[in-house]
């Protein structure tokens, strides 16, 4: 009777008893509406300080027909009045109304307009103020001089700069600053998930250690399947967060943007403030970055390359203690070459394409965090895409074939606070 | 016929010797003891059976086969250090380690169950082990030990943590397993339940067996040289006796077992009426446990007697 592997029960174990945990869910689901919640009240701030006010403000019009433009922008906050300017102040200091603006019959030509308030306002009511007449004023400059639409339009047009970028397909809209930031984000999450992920698989080895599990899983399945079932399956558990966390960023940026973008471009908002069109473009750009499902495919594989080494080595350290306390200084050297590419990662991505970060996103143990952003920067070359792999393959079956030998006699071993010399005797221990 | 053979087994960790050439064979449907003091080598040994460690030499069987993976299904282990994860519910702990050894989720339920209730433990099925007692976790352990049903038994310290009331139906479960055919190996330090329970025995110490043969034929091999005697009066007298060695001793009981040199027992009776008040005398095998302690003892003067016999 040849027993089958039961690795599969294992990783079923370990995937089920992690996703069903509050923590895993509430972790999953908190993470990314932390970061909405985060992104839409600095949405919301933006808004409501473009937006100042309710404060209404009446016209005296002695040009007889700017004033009417002005109300037809915005009908919410400019109305015409036939008050005399003594009648007005009264309603001011009443409270009544926000302030009001005198335009001179030679407002046009002259551009100089005087607004009355009770003090309050702000810069941003004037600027607002400003804005809006600007426009119309410029406007009736030019059909004054008899300027046809083609001028007009190309005054209105203002400045923006965009940067292109040169390819052999011909020149592309180049979002390289924003790309640049995208790959810091791949590179911190990246970060961030082997240390959470390769924690769990430690604390998961202890824990069964700990508490003697281990000797009754060992009367029934190899070691090497106690630990790649617990690698596998916590591993599996990353991959669905990080699945879910990508299909709902691929809702919001396609949904979120529009529905963002909506949100700002109320009529009586468009042209509310500099900061606003600011914001029209981020969204604009972000709209038009389609993140490539290549990018996608590259950053899972980077992570879960990243997650298999080191989750093997968190499970060596796991095995080797009694308690988590006692890992503290073993995973030393398991935690350190995943924080040197953070303390590089800006010079890697002020040039990414130098030596320097070639040379950096080769060396194994750095390239899931460096390799990531270097991709999403800049256009990495194929064969040191492939070399990466190659290495990331070649270093994850060392590691694993390291971690299985020290775990195997690890986890049997109770007493002492080990040592790195005892790993290094178990390790010949292991046949 | 055999279920287990163990052929001059082996192991050491660096300098360190557990188990040095252990052989014995465990019939089946018997309750075999496997004894010695602590740091023993008996978890070595039964780590090795189990094969969760595998021997530097020597060679075990089980059930006809080369003992490995293969083999570890048919034993069901109960470890002394019990080993439950503290915040999985009952019946899902006992579905997975039912599942390790190859019990499909349905049937290991199932069974889980009937255990459950035959315990006493029905309900508990929800509960998380942390919120269980001792006891309880304890009972949990033990139907994870047979869920799958096996044909050996490895149970180390199985009464540990229990009241007496579980300690008897533990032992019914358990010579009930023996008369389905099942074969039990039990470690324990509580020698009167080995006498309880056990056909055969070994002693091991220092990774050594000492003693070695069924039950009463090791008491036998001693003969009924102990001498057990509930009195009244000074008990001083005792002590004047000759080449004995005092085991047990308390204000109107004492027990010692007579030497080469000793007076016989009637002789001392004799001599001991007209002293103290004799309630009761009687002349028995010693017990397993003056002889574990006897055996122990006695390896460890053994290089002392070795140069005093020279």
């Amino acid at each position: 009777m040849k027993t089958k592997s039961k690795i599969g029960t294992i990783i079923k174990h370990e995937y089920l008893s992690k996703i069903k945990s509050k923590g895993f869910i509430i972790g999953t689901i908190l993470a990314p509406v932390g970061i909405i919640v985060i992104y839409g009240i600095i949405i919301l701030v933006a808004v409501m300080s473009a937006d100042q006010t309710t404060k209404k403000l009446a016209i005296v019009d002695y040009t007889e027909r700017i004033g009417a433009m002005l109300v037809e922008r915005d009908t919410s906050k400019f109305f015409l009045t036939d008050l005399t300017e003594a009648e007005l102040n009264e309603k001011v200091l009443t409270g009544e109304i926000d302030g009001y603006l005198v335009m001179p019959a030679d407002f046009a030509e002259k551009g100089a307009a005087t607004v009355y308030t009770s003090g309050g306002g702000g810069l941003g009511f004037v600027t607002l103020i400003e804005r809006n007449t600007k426009d119309i004023i410029v406007n009736l400059r030019l059909d004054e001089i008899g300027a046809d639409e083609s001028v007009k339009e190309l005054v209105n047009r203002g400045i923006s700069l965009s940067t292109m970028k040169v390819t052999q397909e011909g020149t592309q809209d180049d979002y390289s600053q924003v790309f640049a930031i995208m790959g810091y984000v791949m590179g911190f999450v990246i970060y961030g998930l082997m240390f959470t992920y390769g924690a769990f698989v430690m604390r998961g080895v202890i824990e069964e250690k700990a508490n003697r599990i281990v000797e009754v899983l060992a009367s029934s399945v190899k070691p090497f399947e106690i630990m790649m079932g617990k690698v596998i399956g916590i591993g599996a558990v990353g991959l669905t967060q990080v699945l879910f966390w990508i299909v709902l960023m691929g809702i919001f940026v396609s949904f979120g943007g529009s529905i963002a973008a909506g949100f700002m471009g109320t009529p009586d908002m468009a042209t509310a403030g500099a900061e606003m069109q600011d914001q029209n473009a981020m969204i604009e750009m972000l709209n038009n970055i389609s993140i490539s499902p290549w990018l996608i495919v590259a950053f899972l594989f980077y992570f879960l390359a990243g997650y298999f080494i080191y989750s093997t080595l968190f499970a060596a350290v796991g095995s080797a203690v009694d308690q988590e306390s006692d890992a503290a200084q073993l995973q030393i050297p398991v935690t350190l070459p995943i924080i040197i590419p953070i303390m590089f990662i800006a010079n890697v991505m002020s040039n990414p394409d130098g030596t320097l970060a070639v040379v950096l996103s080769l060396i194994p143990f750095f390239t899931p965090i460096l390799m990531i952003a270097r991709i999403a920067a800049t256009s990495v070359p194929i064969w040191q895409i492939a070399l990466s792999v190659v290495l990331l393959a070649a270093t994850f079956f060392a590691c694993l074939y390291f971690a299985a030998k020290i775990y195997r006699i690890g986890i049997l071993m109770y007493g002492k606070k080990p040592t790195f010399k005892d790993m290094v005797k178990w390790f010949k221990l292991a046949k | 016929m055999d279920i287990i053979n163990i052929n001059s087994i082996k192991k050491t960790f660096g300098d360190y010797t557990a188990v040095d050439g252990v052989s014995f064979d465990v019939a089946q449907g018997t309750i075999f003891g496997l004894l010695g003091p602590n740091g023993a080598g008996k978890t070595t040994t039964i780590r090795m059976i189990t094969n969760i460690i595998i021997p530097d030499e020597g060679k075990i069987t089980i059930d006809g086969m080369k003992n490995g993976y293969d083999t570890q299904s048919l034993i069901g282990y109960l470890p002394e250090e019990r080993g439950l994860y503290k915040k999985l519910k009952v019946i899902e702990q006992l579905k997975y380690f039912a599942q390790l050894k190859g019990v499909n989720a349905k049937d290991a339920e199932h069974t889980a169950m009937e255990w459950l209730v035959k315990l006493g433990a029905g309900g508990w099925e929800n509960k998380k082990i942390q919120e269980l007692s001792k006891g309880m976790q304890q009972k949990v352990q033990f139907i994870a030990t047979i869920l799958h049903d096996p044909k050996i038994l490895i149970l180390d310290e199985p009464f540990s943590g229990f009241d007496p009331i579980n300690t008897e139906m533990l032992k019914s479960i358990i010579l009930d397993m023996k008369s389905r055919g099942k074969t039990i190996i039990l470690s324990t330090h509580v020698m009167s339940q080995v006498e309880q329970l056990c056909d055969d025995i070994v002693i091991i110490n220092k990774g050594k067996i000492i003693v070695d043969g069924k039950v009463s034929e090791i008491k036998a091999r001693y003969g009924e040289d102990t001498v057990i005697i509930e009195f009244d009066g000074d008990s001083s007298v005792i002590d004047e006796i000759a080449d004995i060695k005092i085991t047990d001793r308390s204000n109107h009981r004492i027990e010692f077992r007579l030497g080469a040199n000793s007076p016989k027992a009637s002789e001392i009776l004799k001599d001991l009426v007209n002293k103290i008040d004799i309630i009761r005398f009687e002349k028995v095998q010693p017990s397993l446990h003056e002889i574990f302690i006897t055996e122990v003892a006695k390896q460890k003067l053994g290089i002392k007697e070795a140069t005093n016999e020279n």
